[in-house]
């Protein structure tokens, strides 16, 4: 296989692997960098996404499950993946509506010990309760094959001057978390709403004695990150087998994409997002390699990788990378 | 029928105080016994005699003696984390066991030695315990249930670095442990002790195992490539994968280690078919396996190398579903396997828990149970060193697996391996996943005591030297 057809691999695996980092750092970011929330629910919000997407895909039969005692040995809508495509982000937004009210607003004005304790235990109570409801078990989604009779949806698909082939489910999570991202970066950058969310950033007080009620665009704002957490959970199904553990897993990779990419900002996101994709896939498939006459064997290294970037970014820019430096407080 | 079993148990228990000597318990229960006179009058009567030799009774020793008239059992199995349902599965096998100890039912009602009316003459009473699948939990969980709860005896799986820290505290403690699911090599290989026993087989006997069956179906002379589990069962199943397969005329090009909890395993397939080598091996167990293996199959690695899992369960399986199609593997029992105590098993697990079918580790579950309180039974009492040497060297042809010895040099049962391959989706039905095929005779494998992992195996003391 040629050098060339190596990197186009690395390149379609780093960023796929990246894309779900980013969907959920985008949201953590938001919230931390606008509302100076830690929250460690997020991983939660992903999961609810992932289980509401796999109960309107299709239809579940849960075995160990207190549904199942319950008289409900099999539940779901069978509604395919589409539907839950569009239905889940509604749901996960209205999840996230309420956890602004009820927990996050009580929590604005105390230390960040506070919000990381309660949105932790928060993220357990969730984890624990689709343990006790639907079971422990593992479930997967099923995909179409296809979209509109045109567009393969899922299936192996061959990477370009290369022997390898993929699912390639993959390119288009690529392709929805592009979309995505540019989306939520216009309404930022370009609406009348994003203008307050930002004003409200830097001087909340001068935006309140301006009249504007502060408290509506923030709420807004923690209710679209938190859909973007449930988008991350439905595209991201299909990549994984779900259970109620994957949010924890999940939770701390998106943490150092913020750390990395700088909280507050959507371009670090995705840059920090990308980079950890990347540095994990390259270890990966270097291999064993001769060095100096030792022989090293990156691939082991890979999980290390990522932690080793956060750490050079953190030393050398301590906002992040793309992170402005009056937030880093 | 279940009162001649117990006359019969009875006498045996005499007939085996009297050949060590000691009487303890059973004499003195020998003694009523030989009291009520009846049909079992004579042999009664020599127990009573042998009852009244003894007169001693053993020293303490871990939990020994039982104090008041229940014996408690241990059961520390996964209850939370990724291996739970498998937990709760042997859990039932367990509580099961426990139910038919006292009251009868199931194997009890098959096996000579066990009499449905407790262990002798106590009611069995169970503790439960969570591991989490974590070594160092399942430690504290296994050294709380021998502090606290004063268990005789305590088992469960799975994932062998847990069953590996439980058999440390075992040794330690001087109380006994029974191995559920553990298949690593080295359970019963460099981290043996002499206060635990192995039902499953291990890696290396996979290897055994699955040589045949995949030279037969895939050829001579192929390359194959791995992937396997960061942690002691990964590696033993790739030294063995490797040794064996080998010998077998095949080249290994890379074998790689990937991290336990992988959820995304697509970057180390694209390595592993960008080798061009015939077969790839997935040396990965439960929801690793099933995420690597549904990676491979959607990326269509499946159409370009043939895949192995060396060994399946169930929520790998359930996970996994369509992927598994046609895949080889082995597992520890089925319960299409098709004889008088798999039929009988899987007939009172059903009823048992609303028509469930059992799965493999419960299987291993309920044996386990059984085979300490019979091994109690033929030795007469809870003496943990009487009892390791009643299990060491124990010929039995009851759990559904042929004949089996349970070896006294490494605690590793001899036993047949069933080889499955997985069903399609439309074929897969509740608890049924794969299609026997093959059930390796264990003639075809294991090996001496003085060579694989037994060679490396130091058992420890009985403590009562």
């Amino acid at each position: 296989m040629s050098i060339l057809g190596d990197l186009v691999v690395l390149l379609v695996n780093g960023l796929q692997t990246g894309a779900i980092y980013v969907l959920l750092a985008i949201g953590l970011s938001i919230i931390l960098g606008t509302l100076k929330f830690v929250n460690f629910a997020h991983g939660a919000l992903y999961v609810i996404g992932a289980y509401l997407g796999l109960l309107i895909t299709q239809e579940i039969s849960i075995s160990n499950g207190r549904l199942a005692e319950w008289g409900f040995p099999a539940i779901g809508l069978d509604w395919g993946f589409f539907a839950a495509l569009a239905i889940v982000p509604m749901l996960v937004f209205v999840v996230g509506l309420a956890m602004e009210r009820f927990v996050a607003r009580p929590f604005y004005d105390r230390p960040d010990t506070d919000q990381i304790l309660v949105t932790f235990g928060l993220a357990i109570v969730v984890q624990e309760l689709i343990h006790a409801l639907i079971g422990p078990r593992t479930y997967s989604y099923e995909t179409p094959s296809e979209a509109f009779g045109l567009l393969p949806l899922s299936g192996p698909v061959g990477v370009p001057l290369s022997s390898v082939t993929i699912d390639v489910w993959r390119i288009w999570v690529i392709a929805i978390t592009a979309i995505l991202v540019i989306g939520v970066y216009a309404i930022v950058e370009y609406t009348d709403f994003g203008l307050v969310v930002k004003a409200g950033t830097r001087d909340p007080e001068m935006v309140r004695l301006l009249g504007i009620k502060i408290t509506r665009p923030y709420l807004v704002m923690f209710g679209i990150g938190a859909a973007l957490a449930g988008i991350a959970g439905v595209v991201g199904g299909p990549l994984q087998n779900i259970n109620p553990e994957i949010g924890m897993t999940i939770l701390v990779p998106a943490f150092l994409t913020v750390v990395i990419g700088g909280v507050g900002s959507i371009r670090g996101a995705v840059l920090g997002g990308t980079l950890i994709g990347m540095v994990q896939v390259t270890l990966i498939s270097l291999g064993s390699v001769g060095l100096g006459g030792f022989e090293v064997n990156f691939t082991p290294w890979a999980q290390v990788g990522i932690y080793v970037l956060a750490v050079i970014v953190l030393l050398t820019r301590p906002q992040g990378l793309l992170g402005s430096e009056e937030v880093s407080t | 029928m279940a009162h001649d079993d117990k006359s019969v148990s009875r006498r045996r228990i005499l007939k085996n105080a009297g050949a060590a000597g000691v009487a303890g318990l059973a004499g003195l229960s020998g003694c009523s016994e030989g009291g009520d006179g009846g049909d079992g009058g004579g042999d009664g009567g020599d127990g009573g005699g042998d009852g009244g030799d003894g007169g001693e009774d053993y020293p303490s020793l871990g939990n020994y003696p039982i104090e008041g008239d229940t014996a408690t059992f241990g059961f520390n199995v996964p209850q939370s984390g990724p291996y739970s349902s498998e937990g709760e599965d042997e859990l039932r096998a367990y509580e099961l066991a426990v139910e038919h100890l006292n009251n009868g039912g199931g194997w009890v009602d098959e096996w000579d030695d066990l009499s449905g009316d407790g262990v002798l003459d106590y009611e069995v009473d169970f503790v439960e315990g969570d591991t989490a699948t974590d070594a160092s939990t399942a430690e504290q969980s296994a050294s709380r249930m021998v502090d606290r709860d004063g268990v005789i005896m305590f088992a469960g799986g799975s994932s062998s670095a847990v069953a590996i820290a439980q058999q440390g505290v075992a040794q330690d403690k001087k109380v006994m442990f029974t191995c559920c699911l553990t298949h690593s090599n080295d359970t019963t290989g460099r981290d043996c002790v002499r206060y635990s026993f192995r039902e499953m087989f291990n890696a290396y006997m996979t290897g055994q195992a699955l040589k045949p069956v995949l030279v037969d179906e895939y050829g001579d002379d192929l390359d194959f490539y791995q992937l396997y589990a960061d942690y002691s069962w990964g590696k033993t199943v790739e030294e063995s994968m490797r040794q064996f397969m080998t010998e077998a005329g095949w080249s290994e090009i890379d074998s790689v280690a990937t991290p336990l909890d992988t959820s995304d395993f697509s970057s180390y397939l694209s390595e592993a078919q960008s080798s061009e080598a015939d077969v790839l091996f997935l040396d990965h167990y439960g929801l690793d396996g099933a995420n690597s293996l549904s990676d491979a199959v959607d990326a269509g690695i499946d159409e370009d190398m043939e895949i192995v899992m060396p060994l399946y369960n169930r929520p790998m399986a359930e996970a996994a579903s369509s992927a598994i199609e046609g895949i080889f593997g082995t597992v520890a029992w089925d319960s299409q396997i098709d004889n008088e105590p798999s039929n009988s098993f899987t007939e009172a697990f059903g009823e048992a828990y609303d028509g469930r079918v059992p799965s493999g580790p419960a299987q291993l579950a309920y044996s386990g149970a059984l085979q300490y309180a019979a091994a109690v039974e033929r030795a007469g009492t809870f003496y943990p060193p009487e009892v390791i040497r009643e299990l060491e060297g124990y010929e039995y042809d009851n759990i559904g697996m042929d004949e089996e010895t349970m070896r006294a040099c490494d605690h590793q049962a001899q036993r047949a391996i069933p080889v499955v391959r997985g069903l399609s989706e439309s074929d897969q039905s509740d608890g049924n996943y794969f299609e026997i095929v093959n059930i390796t005779s264990r003639d075809d494998v294991g090996y001496g005591c003085d060579e694989g992992p037994a060679a490396k195996c130091e058992l420890g003391d009985y403590g009562d030297e």
